[in-house]
């Protein structure tokens, strides 16, 4: 502990010198200006600009990055709140509350709200990250494919308390998604699935693409044409700062959502779009009053914001503890280490301490820089919801096709949000929520390959399923979960959704 | 009575007896051993079940008749660029794809004034192409001439 | 303006590109397509190539991520692209391998080798065997040993099917006689953690990769895939030292044009390569990757490549279609 401490002093020294400072700066600068563009979270982000740190030096190549890295996922939400536009696949979920508390005037709120909830996600999961590295990457590395499964099919449960309509449709509308996402070639055996001679098809339909398209495209197809452009109530200065009820309203969504989000973050190869999926049904599950998500809840908000962010940490935790680039974006980093000359692997914290421990004390001191960053900004960004909406749609849809168009420089990427976005549409004037159709769209292929993974594994024998400790574990979670769905059919108590749904009726025939 | 959830359903069932026609040419593989086809014919099958679910209780949803599409010409128009932008953005270059994109939206669909339209066009697209391609060197499409 | 005017006005411009083309190449700019993600092996060769290439031809050489399907996206692009000597490709070893897989599944090839022209070999690292540190084998030969005792049942991770890690197990798998379990992943990194969280046992892979693994005692090295020993291995013996005979292979990465290029503007292309890989700042960026630089052009090259896609076509061939019961 003492020698912990004693690094990271180290790690400070070399963080807060006025370069190196300068760097963190003009990353967290530079990550905030990509991340507002939709589709454009972390990932993108680290990857466009990875480039641009070739210059520099290690260290501030990889401060710059962690700058960079923290300021595309704060740039995210914003986007989100303001305009129902994902500024990352990751948004999703904040897109749903944090749009509707936008409409209500409390787009300020939603801002703030998101910002101090990355804060916290981002400082406690550093904390964490340093602390705990070493037996968590140990635990974490036991994930194989049938652990793997274990805890996505837990994930896939989840769907049943994401959307505020019926469960047929959202299971209806999470089995479309699904099936959208075995487009592309089958990655155990190399045949192209329903790609129809469309190469750029191979890697399947990019979960960026769908999820700028069905939420960000299909509003700006549903509000561009109305007669009345929507009301949107203008907050005023002193209300853009979330209230006492609002700030008690998610802290505990925000506690929550970061210790869910780490968790899951560390799994190699996880998403951690699945993290701000399930932090969202836990924070619904939870909330006294359900029927608000959907409607501007705040812990809507504070949850996933939090969840997506401290699980993108999280997956830091095998990079940096035993060098294995265990998601994409440490694979990223670890090839700004490589170019810089800098071999990743075990034994990096003892070669390159203030490497190691300024890369750390970088991201303390990263999400400082951007929530303080970050909240003046919220007054700027409200304002821009005060541009007439003819004004404002042309443009956002230019910057819809510059992030979509700029993850992979794909046309063919343009052409699926196009289709999406028309989808999208089409569904909303049907009443169907599209939320669990990214869901879907995400989980299938991962779902399929670590099954077929695992069979491969265990020579087609299903035992491996329980016979792992872990995966036995968690998929006797699973089960439990099931059971608890299905008591209400036993005991015939109307859940909440039926209540809801029950009292619609009411107010529509009195 | 033809209903929002009928119509969605009809449309779900479609798309699954679609994707199992098409994932004939694929190899179902064993249980054991799934094959290519195996995920998509159980997705395929699931989604048949929920689409004919829909269908026999959407009796009660919203009939189609009572929603509304007044928007239909603003949301085509958006598509129309949206499709030009597709086409056009590797073959003319970022630059010149979003002014003319944004000149038809601004211009022909919302009825701007035409220095307005051509002044906020080029200077959006100018603009954005400086900040993301010039400074933060995310390369962006340029077309002939190098524009 | 109306949309009739606007659409009158493409034709215009495209127009006036065509009449652009008569000047000593190079005139504007020259597009480096990696149709790989920024931060993997082709990309980190590519942008010293194209720092040191914009050096000599004393023209910007941008690096255009292109990535996709493997990397048939990318490569595909530039295989239909302009023979200009302005959209030229960094490939690595799979660019013979899928038009191979191609052809095994009977659908329209995405492009063939013949639409590139080579201009120049920039590295080949031979792949390395490694098994986890705990698992009994010491040696090749007593791996290899106990594979042909249990057919099937040591597994391997791999980058994916048909991919260059997959590949590389299965010229050694012919060459030695017997059969192992493939279990592939979706990329090399995933591959890594799987071998060391220990859910396989085996995996092929370039030396830079697993170097700090080697070093920090979780993996053990037990043979080598190329003609000479890994530099940084000295003890590690290669398997054609061993005997087997016919399962060279090697992660290389080469820079192609399009074919139809003009011969004056490859000659240019290739000098200008020749040049750029003797820059001290390429060497130096080279040394951090740890891969050594392998120059081949020309003939040489052509001939090398050659031998190569001829020993992969016959891999894919052999290793069909995944069998599906």
């Amino acid at each position: 502990m003492a020698e912990t401490l004693g690094n990271l002093a180290v790690g400070f020294g070399v963080a807060l010198s006025p370069p190196v400072l300068f760097y963190a700066f003009v990353g967290c600068v530079v990550g905030t200006l990509v991340g507002v563009l939709p589709g454009v979270g972390p990932l993108a982000g680290i990857s466009l600009l990875l480039p641009a740190t070739f210059g520099l030096d290690a260290t501030r190549a990889i401060v710059m990055l962690a700058g960079i890295y923290y300021g595309a996922m704060y740039g995210g939400s914003t986007t989100s709140i303001l305009m129902r536009i994902p500024g990352e696949a990751a948004s999703v979920m904040t897109c749903i509350d944090g749009y509707a508390m936008a409409r209500k005037g409390r787009a300020g709120a939603a801002l703030a709200i998101a910002a101090v909830g990355s804060y916290v996600a981002g400082t406690v999961s550093v904390v964490a990250l340093m602390l705990l590295a070493p037996p968590l990457a140990a635990f974490a590395l036991r994930f194989g494919p049938p652990e793997y499964f274990a805890l996505l099919t837990l994930g896939l449960l989840v769907l049943a308390y994401m959307s505020s309509g019926s469960m047929l449709k959202a299971l209806a509308m999470a089995a479309l998604g699904l099936l959208l996402g075995m487009i592309g070639i089958d990655q155990m055996t190399g045949y192209f699935r329903f790609a129809y001679g469309i190469v750029e098809l191979g890697d399947g339909i990019g979960v960026v693409p769908v999820a700028v398209g069905l939420f960000g495209l299909a509003e700006i197809l549903a509000t561009a044409g109305q007669p009345t452009p929507p009301e949107i109530v203008k907050p005023r200065l002193r209300e853009l700062l979330p209230s006492r009820q609002e700030w008690r309203e998610s802290a505990w969504p925000i506690g929550r959502g970061t210790v869910l989000g780490f968790l899951i973050g560390i799994v190699p190869g996880s998403a951690h779009i699945i993290a701000s999926f399930v932090s969202y049904a836990v924070e619904r599950k939870l909330a006294k009053r359900p029927e608000e998500f959907g409607r501007g809840a705040v812990a809507g908000v504070a949850g996933p914001e939090s969840a997506n962010n401290s699980a993108t940490s999280g997956a830091f935790v095998p990079m940096l503890a035993l060098g294995v680039p265990s998601g994409p974006i440490p694979a990223v980093m670890l090839a700004a280490l490589m170019v810089h000359g800098v071999s990743p692997g075990p034994l990096l914290v003892t070669q390159q301490p203030e490497l190691f421990w300024g890369f750390i004390a970088s991201m303390y001191v990263g999400n400082v820089v951007l929530l303080i960053l970050n909240l003046p900004l919220v007054g700027v960004f409200v304002n821009l919801l005060r541009v007439p909406y003819p004004i404002l749609y042309p443009s956002i849809l230019v910057f819809c096709i510059l992030g979509v168009y700029a993850v992979n420089s794909s046309v063919v990427d343009i052409w699926i949000m196009l289709v999406m976005g028309a989808l999208g549409y089409v569904l909303r004037k049907l009443d169907f929520e599209t939320a669990p159709i990214v869901l879907g769209v995400v989980l299938a292929p991962m779902l399929e390959m670590a099954l077929r993974q695992s069979l491969a594994m265990s020579d087609g024998r299903y035992a491996i399923f329980v016979a792992r400790p872990i995966s036995g574990v968690l998929l006797a979670g699973a089960g439990a979960l099931v059971l608890l769905g299905l008591r209400p059919l036993v005991t015939r108590t109307l859940d909440w959704r039926a209540r809801l749904a029950l009292a619609a009726k009411g107010e529509e025939h009195p | 009575m033809l209903t929002t959830d009928r119509v969605a359903g009809g449309a779900l069932v479609l798309l699954a007896l679609f994707t199992l026609w098409e994932s004939r040419r694929l190899p179902l593989g064993s249980l054991r051993q799934p094959g290519p086809a195996g995920a998509p014919v159980v997705l395929a099958l699931v989604l048949l079940g929920l689409g004919a679910v829909l269908v026999l209780t959407g009796r009660r949803a919203t009939a189609l008749a009572g929603v509304g599409f007044p928007e239909w010409r603003h949301a085509v128009a958006i598509l129309a660029v949206c499709a030009f932008a597709a086409l056009a953005l590797e073959r003319l270059g970022y630059r010149a794809t979003v002014t003319l994109a944004l000149a038809c939206l601004l211009g022909v669909v919302e009825r701007k004034g035409i220095v307005f339209t051509a002044v906020f066009s080029l200077a959006l697209a100018l603009a954005s192409f400086l900040l993301f391609d010039t400074l933060l060197r995310v390369p962006l499409p340029r077309g002939p001439l190098g524009l | 303006m109306t949309l009739a005017r606007v659409c009158a006005l493409v034709p215009c411009l495209l127009l006036a590109a065509a009449a652009a083309a008569q000047e000593p190449y190079p005139t504007r700019p020259i597009a480096l397509v990696v149709p790989f993600p920024p931060g993997g092996v082709a990309d980190l060769t590519a942008r010293p190539v194209a720092a040191a290439l914009e050096k000599v031809l004393k023209a910007p050489v941008g690096v255009v991520n292109k990535q996709g399907a493997a990397g048939a996206v990318g490569m595909q692009s530039v295989a239909t692209s302009r023979p200009d000597g302005y959209t030229l490709l960094l490939a690595l070893s799979s660019i013979s391998i899928i038009p191979e897989a191609d052809k095994l599944f009977g659908r329209p090839p995405a492009f063939t080798v013949d639409q590139f022209a080579p201009i120049a070999l920039i590295s080949a690292d031979p792949t390395i065997l490694v098994v986890p540190a705990d698992k009994p084998w010491k040696t090749a030969k007593e791996f290899i040993e106990d594979a042909q005792k249990r057919p099937g049942q040591i597994a391997f991770s791999s980058s994916g099917v048909y991919g260059t890690l997959h590949m590389a197990m299965e010229l050694l798998s012919h060459a030695a006689g017997i059969k192992l379990r493939h279990v592939p992943y979706a990329g090399a990194g995933p591959a890594l953690t799987a071998i060391l969280g220990g859910h396989v046992d085996a995996l092929a892979s370039g030396p830079a990769v697993v170097l700090p693994h080697i070093k920090s005692g979780k993996l053990r090295p037990l043979g080598g895939w190329g003609d000479k020993r890994v530099a940084a291995l000295p003890d590690v013996p290669t398997f054609a030292e061993l005997g087997y005979r016919g399962a060279e292979f090697y992660i290389w990465a080469g820079v192609f044009a399009p074919t139809g290029t003009p011969e004056p503007v490859l000659a240019k292309l290739r000098d200008a390569a020749r040049a750029a890989v003797e820059e001290p700042a390429f060497k130096a960026a080279t040394d951090k990757l740890e891969t050594p630089i392998v120059f081949k052009q020309g003939e040489e090259f052509r001939r090398f490549f050659e031998a190569d896609a001829r020993r992969l076509g016959e891999g894919v061939r052999r290793v069909g279609k995944v069998e599906t019961q």
